[in-house]
Order: structure tokens, then C-alpha cells, then sequence
């Protein structure tokens, strides 16, 4: 980015003479007008100042013309390039600074992409509200989660051996992000629940991948919200099912223990996958019976991660080409790689190039070397190749 | 016209090119102008001078154009120097200039 005072120099009376040498063109002959021409200058050379490559202000010239300038009807359309040119100087580095702050927010964001859009809306809005209230039911949640790990294993083996490969990536690193992203979980959950008043389901939905899982327990859920009742009353044939009932009713401490009892029961009903479920539901609470169904949510979120993610290589395709038609001649595969980062270029005209064996000299003239992000130019220049 | 090209993958090259291709874009400028003044833009005052030195990993010379692919070169002129990993170099012939 470091301009030398030379290089700067050179590069503003290139571009003085420049405009002096076409201002005929501009004004004569129903040209587009001198306004046009102090315009095309202001521009250039803030590009340049953009660029690092001019050093401080260059007010002398443009300064003055960009004024007369302005009450021409032309500007009118371009209002905005007016803007910028009145504060030359500050603009360069309003426009410096702000790219590093914008990054800096954009770069987070991308590493949640699965949530980004979620994420950010329900901050601002009613989701503070709901999530504030939803935390303690997402904390809880989480737990439950940990405990179905162990428990339902199997179950969430299952679901995601199930799953095509594609869908199995992005919910790995939630599993791993899970105590940052609780937060941020707890947000989705308060506008989802917001928006589905309806059902208190989308709670555990974020951490659950189970599709199997939430329809064994649409099923399930008439029965359970009759409580622990009903497998109370399948295990009515065994002999603890009576005396549970009659806890049930007066402490909630009675439903931790029923699971014990229903926990064999309830297989005959469904698959075995379900029963770690119903394990986590008794211990928890209703809630979180409606939480499970979640599943289809991850489904959602990741598929949009996975789409950035092919965005992304996209764009990295994409730009080899476009350098491709920059070259005037076909390079090599390994440049067009390299120069994506960092293209270091000499333009020049040769008077002579000789070889002795292996050794090349070369003698060049007017040349712009851009190097290691600074411009040099140079008058003559010899350069000597090992090969 | 060739030669003149050259110059145009430069910075000044660039921002000249970008600069007005934003305002025919904007309608301020017709394409027929915006050529005319890019024949224009390349004349400098330099009398700095450079030594390169680095290894010659690739050579071409097709058109008329020297393309040379540098490896650890080394650019020296009055003021500085500076080391560069790959570097391109890109070279018409000054006679088409003068013709």
C-alpha cells in the first residue's frame, strides 16, 4: 500500500496530462463537457488514493475545476461521485477504515452459517422478549440432549447413518459448538416459538436430527399429554403401575421414577429407538416431549450452510477464469493460483533480450512494476535469469 | 495501440479503466470517448532504474511479447528493494513505439 512520493507524482501528472490532452475532446464538437472531464479526473484520481498508490491530497487541479464544475446539469446524475469528491482526502480514508470494521462483523457471522439469518432477526426484535423467557426451558433442554447421547444413542446413530453425507457435516460442528451456540439457539428457539405459537415443539428441535424420532412422536404425544397416566396404566399389570398413578397426581418426583417401569413397555408400541426418547421425556417434563420434533429444523438450517458452502467454491472457480481473460497468453496452471492472492506484475517495454547458455539478460524501459502491493516505475531497468 | 494496452493492467491502468467504465455505465460518457482517452494515458517522467535479478522459471516470447516468470527475484532501484517470491514480467518491444 506504500506509495512512494515519485511513483505518486509521476502517477498525478500522468493523469494531469491525461485530462489536459483529451479536454478538446470533451468540450469541443458537442462533447460530453468540461463538468464530465473534472469529474473523470476526481474519480481516477480517488481510485488511486483508494489504491494506495497516490500519497495525500491532489486538491491543486481538481479541487478548483470540480467547482465551476457543479452547476452543470450533468452532475445531477451523479451526485454520489460529487460527494466523494468534495471530501478527497477524507473519503479515502473513510472508505479504508470501514472495510476493516465490516469484515471483521461479516467473518463471525460465516462461521455460524447455518444461522446467520436466524440468528441476526430475532435479536433485535420481540425474540429478546420470548428468548429471555425460553432460556430456561433451552437450558434445560440441553441437558436432556447430553442424557438421550447416552441413552438414545442409538437413536441419533441411527438417524444420522440414515441421512445422505451431505446433511451429516453441518450438524457435526453444531455438536461440537453446542455451549456457544446455546445462546444463540435459545434466540432461534424464542422466534420460532414466537412465530409457531402453536407448538412448543421447536425448542429441542435445533439440537435433535431425528425425522424418525419426531414422527414416532407425533404419535406419541396424545398419550403423553394425558401424562404419565397412560403408561401408568400399562403398567397397571405391573404391580408398581397402581401406586405410581397416585404419586403422579400429587408429586412430580413420581414421574422421574415411572420411567423405569414404562421404559419396557412402551417398545411394543414403537421402535426401539423411541424408548430413549420416552426415557428423556418422563425425566423432563411435556415440554420437552413437544421439543423432540424439532428435527426437521436442522434439516433446514443446514441445507442453507451446505448452499453458502457451494456458493463459496463457486466464487473460487469463478475467479481463475476471470484472470484467464486478463492474460494475454495462456499461463500456467500454477500462476493463476497464486496470483489470486497476490499478483506481483512488471509492465514494461524490452529494447533487447540475449541468453548465453543458461543465463538471460534483459534490458527493459518505462516500465510499472507492482510489487509486494507497492508501484514502482522505473526508466530503465536490467534484469539478469538464471534459467 | 499494442503497447498502449500494456499499460492498462497497471494501477493507474486500472483505476483509469474502472473510473470509466463507471461513468459511461452512469451515461456521462459514450465508449467512443472513453477509448479515445485510454490511448491517451500512459506517458511518464521516470528516471529511476531497476536491476532484477531471480531465477527464470519461465520464458515466452510469442507476439512480439517477452513473458518472463520469475522466481526469488530481487528488485533493486535507488531507493529500496524488495524481494519477491513469483513475479510476472510482461514486455512488448519499444520499436513498435517508435514506429
Amino acid at each position: 500500500m506504500a506509495a512512494s512520493t515519485t511513483t505518486s507524482s509521476v502517477y498525478i501528472h500522468v493523469i494531469e496530462d491525461v485530462i489536459t490532452k483529451v479536454r478538446e475532446e470533451f468540450v469541443d464538437n458537442g462533447g460530453p463537457g468540461e463538468a464530465v472531464l473534472n469529474e473523470l479526473q476526481g474519480i481516477w484520481e480517488m481510485k488511486m488514493m483508494q489504491a494506495g498508490v497516490i500519497v495525500g491530497p491532489i486538491d491543486r487541479s481538481s479541487g478548483q475545476k470540480q467547482a465551476p464544475g457543479g452547476p452543470t446539469p450533468v452532475h445531477d446524475l451523479n451526485v454520489p461521485y460529487e460527494g466523494t469528491e468534495e471530501y478527497e482526502t477524507p473519503t479515502a480514508d473513510m472508505l479504508f477504515t470501514p472495510t476493516p470494521l465490516q469484515t471483521p462483523m461479516q467473518t463471525p457471522l460465516p462461521a455460524q452459517t447455518p444461522l446467520p439469518g436466524n440468528v441476526q432477526t430475532p435479536l433485535p426484535g420481540t425474540a429478546d422478549n420470548s428468548s429471555m423467557y425460553n432460556i430456561p426451558t433451552g437450558n434445560s433442554s440441553e441437558y436432556p440432549t447430553p442424557i438421550s447421547d447416552a441413552g438414545g444413542s442409538n437413536g441419533n446413530g441411527d438417524a444420522k447413518t440414515g441421512r445422505p453425507s451431505p446433511y451429516m457435516q453441518p450438524p457435526s460442528p453444531w455438536m461440537q459448538q453446542r455451549p456457544a451456540l446455546d445462546v444463540n439457539v435459545a434466540y432461534e428457539e424464542g422466534r420460532e416459538e414466537a412465530e409457531r405459537a402453536a407448538s412448543n415443539q421447536p425448542l429441542t428441535q435445533d439440537f435433535f436430527t431425528m425425522s424418525s424420532g419426531k414422527r414416532k412422536r407425533d404419535d406419541f404425544p396424545p398419550p403423553y399429554n394425558n401424562g404419565g397416566y397412560i403408561p401408568q396404566q400399562d403398567g397397571a399389570g405391573d404391580s408398581p403401575s397402581e401406586p405410581q398413578g397416585g404419586y403422579g397426581n400429587q408429586l412430580p418426583a413420581s414421574f422421574f421414577k415411572i420411567p423405569q417401569s414404562d421404559g419396557p413397555i412402551p417398545e411394543p408400541y414403537d421402535d426401539v429407538l423411541s424408548t430413549p426418547n420416552i426415557y428423556n421425556y418422563q425425566g423432563v417434563n411435556e415440554d420437552y416431549n413437544i421439543a423432540n420434533t424439532p428435527a426437521p429444523n436442522e434439516l433446514q438450517a443446514s441445507t442453507p450452510a451446505l448452499v453458502q458452502q457451494n456458493d463459496v467454491q463457486d466464487d473460487d472457480e469463478d475467479e481463475p477464469l476471470n484472470e484467464d481473460d486478463d492474460d494475454p497468453d495462456d499461463l500456467d496452471d500454477v500462476d493463476q493460483g497464486e496470483e489470486l492472492n497476490t499478483q506481483h506484475l512488471v509492465l514494461a517495454q524490452f529494447d533487447k533480450v540475449t541468453r548465453t547458455k543458461s543465463r538471460w539478460k534483459c534490458t527493459l524501459k518505462d516500465g510499472i512494476m507492482h510489487i509486494n502491493n507497492k508501484d514502482i516505475l522505473f526508466n530503465k531497468a536490467t534484469g539478469e535469469f538464471d534459467f | 495501440m499494442a503497447t498502449f494496452e500494456l499499460y492498462r493492467r497497471s494501477t493507474i491502468g486500472m483505476c483509469l479503466t474502472e473510473t470509466l467504465d463507471e461513468m459511461v455505465q452512469s451515461g456521462t460518457l459514450s465508449p467512443e470517448l472513453a477509448i479515445q482517452s485510454m490511448t491517451e494515458a500512459l506517458e511518464t517522467q521516470v528516471k529511476s532504474k531497476v536491476t532484477i535479478k531471480g531465477h527464470l522459471h519461465t520464458y515466452r516470447f510469442c507476439d512480439n511479447v517477452w513473458t518472463f516468470i520469475l522466481q526469488d527475484a530481487l528488485f533493486k532501484n535507488e531507493e529500496t528493494q524488495e524481494n519477491v517470491g513469483r513475479v510476472k514480467i510482461v514486455a512488448c518491444d519499444s520499436k513498435l513505439l517508435t514506429q
